[in-house]
């Protein structure tokens, strides 16, 4: 199947936005979502973006159902390791289900790996849910490392209340 | 002990090595740190900074001529959850022993905790060794969730050898 891959746009908001949802039920967490449209535009696209995005797209004749053209995307953003420096962390890759096995994923992570390294990148992270066999299999497959099975690294968040009181002096 | 914490600047940079490489001892890592003061100097106060830092220093004549001032740092960037938004990743943080125990820690992670909040970040997060009990207890007190325990997150990565194999399409 014809694909093409490009960097997200203000205009893709909207699809990714729908898509975070579709990857987040997938992830049986939907309800943790509170990100929208317009957090979206406003934190990606505006002078100092705090993510970067990469949609994949197929040609009118393959639309889905409702009409989207816009079948899969990435997310990332650049961060800094105290052992080996800048480095790149996917946020999400997702592709519709009905459009899985075409290699568009491949190609969607490939293109985060290429402008990672192209700005001087020297590891990408991410993290994966430990029952989705599916994607476990996949980025096995393409030779990465579990950190937590293998060092231990437990990943921990502050939030709300927590954060909140860890900030009172 | 007097201290201060303060933005760090350029002249850092050694101390932020030498503690980077501290931590990594203490961790057993220290030989993958391979990390240069260029590199942190290039990444940290160039254009468009990769990462920033905090430092706690020694104030006043307590501290001799010999002993270092730096004595703790912490390293952040802001990342991006598609669920939640903007969130203040704590990359490094650390405190020499011999200034344990004086506050300098909780002091580091108020400062970051206000900082978060002021910038509209919905959490601090961070990686911790699941082995490292002291550390783990000492976010637990204060609050931090353990994802990977409690919602099956693991982290996973692609070095540098890796990384380069996947990018480049395989030939035809």
């Amino acid at each position: 199947m014809d694909f093409s891959i490009r960097p997200a746009n203000v205009e893709d908001c909207k699809d990714i936005a729908r898509m975070i949802m579709e990857l987040a039920e997938y992830e049986k967490m939907a309800e943790h979502v509170k990100v929208t449209q317009r957090d979206l535009e406003q934190d990606g696209f505006s002078k100092n973006p705090f993510f970067h995005g990469i949609i994949a797209e197929v040609p009118e004749q393959h639309r889905t159902k409702e009409g989207h053209t816009k079948i899969g995307y990435a997310l990332y953003c650049y961060f800094y390791s105290s052992w080996v420096g800048r480095a790149v962390y996917m946020e999400d890759l997702y592709v519709m289900p009905e459009f899985r096995g075409k290699g568009i994923g491949k190609a969607l992570m490939r293109k985060v790996a290429q402008l990672g390294l192209a700005a001087g990148c020297n590891q990408m992270n991410f993290t994966v849910l430990e029952w989705n066999k599916p994607s476990l299999d996949f980025y096995f497959s393409q030779g990465c490392f579990d950190i937590t099975a293998t060092v231990g690294y437990h990943c921990m968040r502050c939030e709300g209340e927590a954060l909140e009181r860890l900030a009172q002096p | 002990m007097e201290y201060k914490l303060r933005k760090a600047e350029p002249k850092d940079v050694p101390d932020i090595l030498r503690l980077v490489k501290e931590l990594a001892k203490y961790e057993e890592m220290e030989h993958q740190v391979i990390l240069t003061e260029k590199d942190l100097l290039e990444d940290g106060f160039g254009e468009t900074p990769f990462y920033h830092c905090v430092i706690a220093e020694l104030q006043g004549d307590g501290a001799s001529s010999e002993d270092p001032r730096v004595v703790g740092f912490a390293m952040y960037y802001f990342t991006y959850d598609p669920w939640v938004g903007k969130q203040l990743y704590l990359e490094e943080f650390y405190v020499m022993d011999q200034c344990r125990g004086l506050g300098i820690g909780s002091e580091i992670l108020r400062h970051l905790s206000n900082l978060a909040m002021k910038t509209r970040c919905t959490g601090m997060m961070f990686v911790v060794a699941e082995n490292n009990e002291p550390s783990v207890q000492f976010y637990k007190r204060r609050g931090a969730e353990d994802l990977s325990q409690e919602e099956g997150w693991r982290l996973f990565r692609f070095d540098m050898k890796s990384l380069v194999k996947m990018a480049t399409p395989a030939e035809e």
